[in-house]
């Protein structure tokens, strides 16, 4: 494992691996409705939560020097540049070497795929917070629905 | 530095400080009350941005040991299995409950009577009553007239609705012929003093942006603050102290700049919450009190009660709307809640459901539950999902014993360098096969009402919301701290007003009992403020 420390900055290559892994957490829908979250740019999402976050700048880093390591093992251009299947063989190979990586990537990114206005369009939700316009919710009927519970308590 | 002396000195500007601070203010008595936390921002509550959903883990979660702001103090309760949830500012813990807002029923306050446990309290549901349809004007309380589970009470505005989520789960309940009915909610769903109706936006449990939700910043408290009471912000105190009296003389805490100060007054209230009221109280000793300000009794701190809380989801095949309307406000069901001892335990619950998890929520949910899974499985797994979750909590009554307390932390300090409460508790056999029981029943029901799947947590690990019990009142010096209102056996000036003071827990959301406790203990201490101390 290499030493790496948390200001250590993400390079430009990095960057480009990091979406690539992203896209393979998240992929794209076979519809196209739903982009992958690299295509989404959710690295500078995530990014931008390391600035922050010392614990996932190191355990990112780490993971993508792992990733870099099996790249030139296997004597490829870069993580990118893999079919995909070398791709996932890959990141689940680092389930056992960096086992932090997958599962703390993971969390980040769908934190920030989850609330991009795309994808919320994508879920047929108006791409907004939920505040300030909220959401109309017709009143019940509640005397019918309510009708058993009575009568119940009338016996 | 000593600040002029004030006549009653409160501390703590949560659901009970509030109160009493408006109750009291009409005797025009000179009233301090002096805050660890600042007024929030409700401009600046997540609901409005993009992020919402995370923020409720970092700096709108409910724990302060997560949280972390600087107004927080450290809560160590590495020795339970439910970790303490609480909020410090203008407003208390009010400004991220979920204003679920039941009352006790009249059978929570007589359990030793009715089932041979724990101990009667040293008054009724009658007594409170008007005290409750007090607090439901003040807060603003919408319900539904006619709930067979209680006697008649007010309910100034109509129920929040239930959405399609909630109808669904009814006619869960109709289908087993079970007692259910709209949720007492402390949410406008109508314009209210001068608050804007509920816009069924959800994230309640973040602070309410639109202003909808009553917290007490913007319910008591501008009210008290116009009839004269004084609200000091960003003070923590360290002590009360006691003069040669034996009587409290008043306190001393740290001001915003950190500065050491003494403020001095004829009366001292305790409104820090079940946790933070025994703190204060532990970090108080003198010759007079070596174990701890009014604890002759050594009960100061024991039978801590949370509610030990149950989770369940169902699955479902259709969409439900569940991002829409209050989070934790929809429909209550009593059925199970008072004791019947073929069920294996005493006493009962409530199950109170919930909305539907947002986005993000459903990513991460299915992460934690191991169903929705990272790569070419992952659209089918979350889509499966989304928006086609109901849950529901179920709160069971804890029992009050004395091994479940709250103590001084040896080591851990908050920043000004106060000794920190440790939690040590155990969740009891009575509570384990109760919540056994609510599991199997809130299966039950979510199936009743077409959930496909069920997956149930419990206890909840996340669910120190209500912190009870630990300064008990009573009749007896002996076993108790406080008399039947509020007043401590051992100080005579001393009144405890929070949850501390709950005999028994009952199996509903303790924050109305509180308020109304809180406004009854006001009447109390006008009606008799020419012998307060006797």
């Amino acid at each position: 494992m290499s030493a790496t420390t948390t200001t250590q900055p993400i390079s430009a290559a990095q960057v480009r691996t990091l979406a690539s892994v992203l896209d393979e957490i998240v992929p794209p829908s076979d519809d196209a409705r739903f982009p992958g979250a690299g295509a989404l740019g959710l690295a500078a999402y995530v990014e931008q939560t390391m600035a922050h976050t010392p614990d996932l700048h190191q355990m990112t880093m780490q993971g993508l020097a792992a990733l870099d390591r099996l790249v030139q093992a296997k004597g490829a251009e870069s993580f990118t540049a893999l079919c995909r299947a070398d791709r996932l063989a890959m990141l689940h190979a680092l389930t056992t070497t960096e086992p932090a990586f997958l599962p703390t990537l993971t969390f980040h990114t769908y934190v920030g795929y989850y609330q991009h206005e795309r994808v919320l369009e994508a879920l047929h939700l108006d791409p907004r917070p939920p505040y300030p316009k909220g959401f109309e919710m017709p009143p019940s009927d509640l005397t019918t629905l309510l009708a058993p519970v009575r009568r119940r308590a009338e016996r | 530095m000593a600040d002029a002396p004030v006549d009653v000195l409160i501390i703590g500007a949560g659901a009970s400080g509030a109160a009493l601070a408006w109750s009291l203010a009409d005797t025009r008595m000179n009233i301090l009350c002096l805050e660890q936390g600042d007024w929030m921002d409700p401009e600046k509550y997540p609901a409005a941005g993009r992020d919402w959903e995370i923020r409720g883990f970092g700096d709108f979660s409910v724990s302060p040991n997560t949280r972390g702001r600087p107004e927080d103090y450290p809560v160590n309760d590495s020795d339970s299995p439910i970790a303490a949830s609480m909020f410090n500012a203008v407003g208390g813990s009010t400004i991220l409950y979920a204003a679920h807002f039941p009352r006790f029923r009249p059978s929570d306050f007589k359990v030793k009577t009715l089932d041979g446990i724990a101990d009667d309290w040293p008054l009724d549901y009658e007594r409170l009553a008007p005290y409750y349809d007090e607090n439901a004007r003040m807060m603003g309380v919408a319900g539904l007239a006619g709930d067979p589970a209680y006697p008649p009470k007010a309910l100034p505005l109509p129920p929040v609705p239930l959405g399609k989520l909630g109808e669904t789960l009814a006619g869960g309940f109709n289908k087993l012929g079970w007692h259910w009915w709209p949720s007492d909610s402390a949410i406008a769903t109508q314009d209210y003093e001068g608050r804007a109706a509920c816009i069924n936006a959800g994230p309640c449990l973040t602070g309410c942006a639109q202003g909808a939700k009553a917290s007490t910043d913007i319910t008591y408290w501008p009210v008290a603050i116009r009839r004269g009471v004084t609200l000091k912000t960003r003070c923590r105190v360290r002590e009360i102290t006691v003069g040669p009296d034996g009587l409290a003389d008043g306190v001393v805490y740290y001001d915003a700049d950190g500065a050491e100060r003494k403020q001095r007054a004829e009366v001292v209230v305790l409104a820090c919450n079940g946790i933070g009221t025994p703190r204060l109280l532990l970090n108080s000793r003198s010759k007079r009190f070596p174990e701890g300000l009014a604890n002759r009794s050594g009960m100061v701190g024991q039978n801590l009660m949370f509610h030990p809380y149950a989770m369940v989801t169902g699955l479902f095949e259709d969409r439900l709307e569940g991002y829409k309307g209050p989070m934790g406000c929809c429909l209550m069901s009593q059925e199970f809640y008072e004791t019947d001892r073929t069920r294996g335990f005493v006493r009962g619950y409530s199950i109170e459901t919930l909305r539907g998890l947002p986005p993000v929520s459903t990513a991460l949910w299915g992460m934690t539950q191991g169903r929705i899974p990272w790569g070419a499985e992952h659209r089918r797994a979350y889509d499966a999902i989304f928006d086609r979750t109901a849950g529901m909590v179920i709160i069971c009554e804890d029992l009050p014993e004395g091994h479940n307390r709250v103590t001084l932390d040896p080591e851990l300090v908050d920043t000004d360098g106060i000794p920190a409460p440790k939690v040590t508790y155990r969740l009891s056999e009575n509570s384990t096969r109760m919540l056994a029981h609510a599991v199997a029943r809130g299966k039950e029901v979510l199936e009743a009402a077409g959930a496909t799947e069920t997956f149930a947590e419990a206890p909840l690990p996340i669910a120190g919301w209500h912190l009870m019990g630990t300064a008990r009142m009573g009749t007896d010096p002996a076993t108790s701290v406080v008399n039947e209102w509020g007043r401590a056996h051992d100080v005579k000036n001393l009144f405890i007003i929070d949850g501390s003071i709950f005999v028994t827990a009952a199996g509903v959301n303790p924050t109305n009992t509180i308020q109304a406790l809180a406004l009854y203990i006001g009447d109390m201490i006008k009606k008799n403020l020419a012998n307060l101390f006797d």
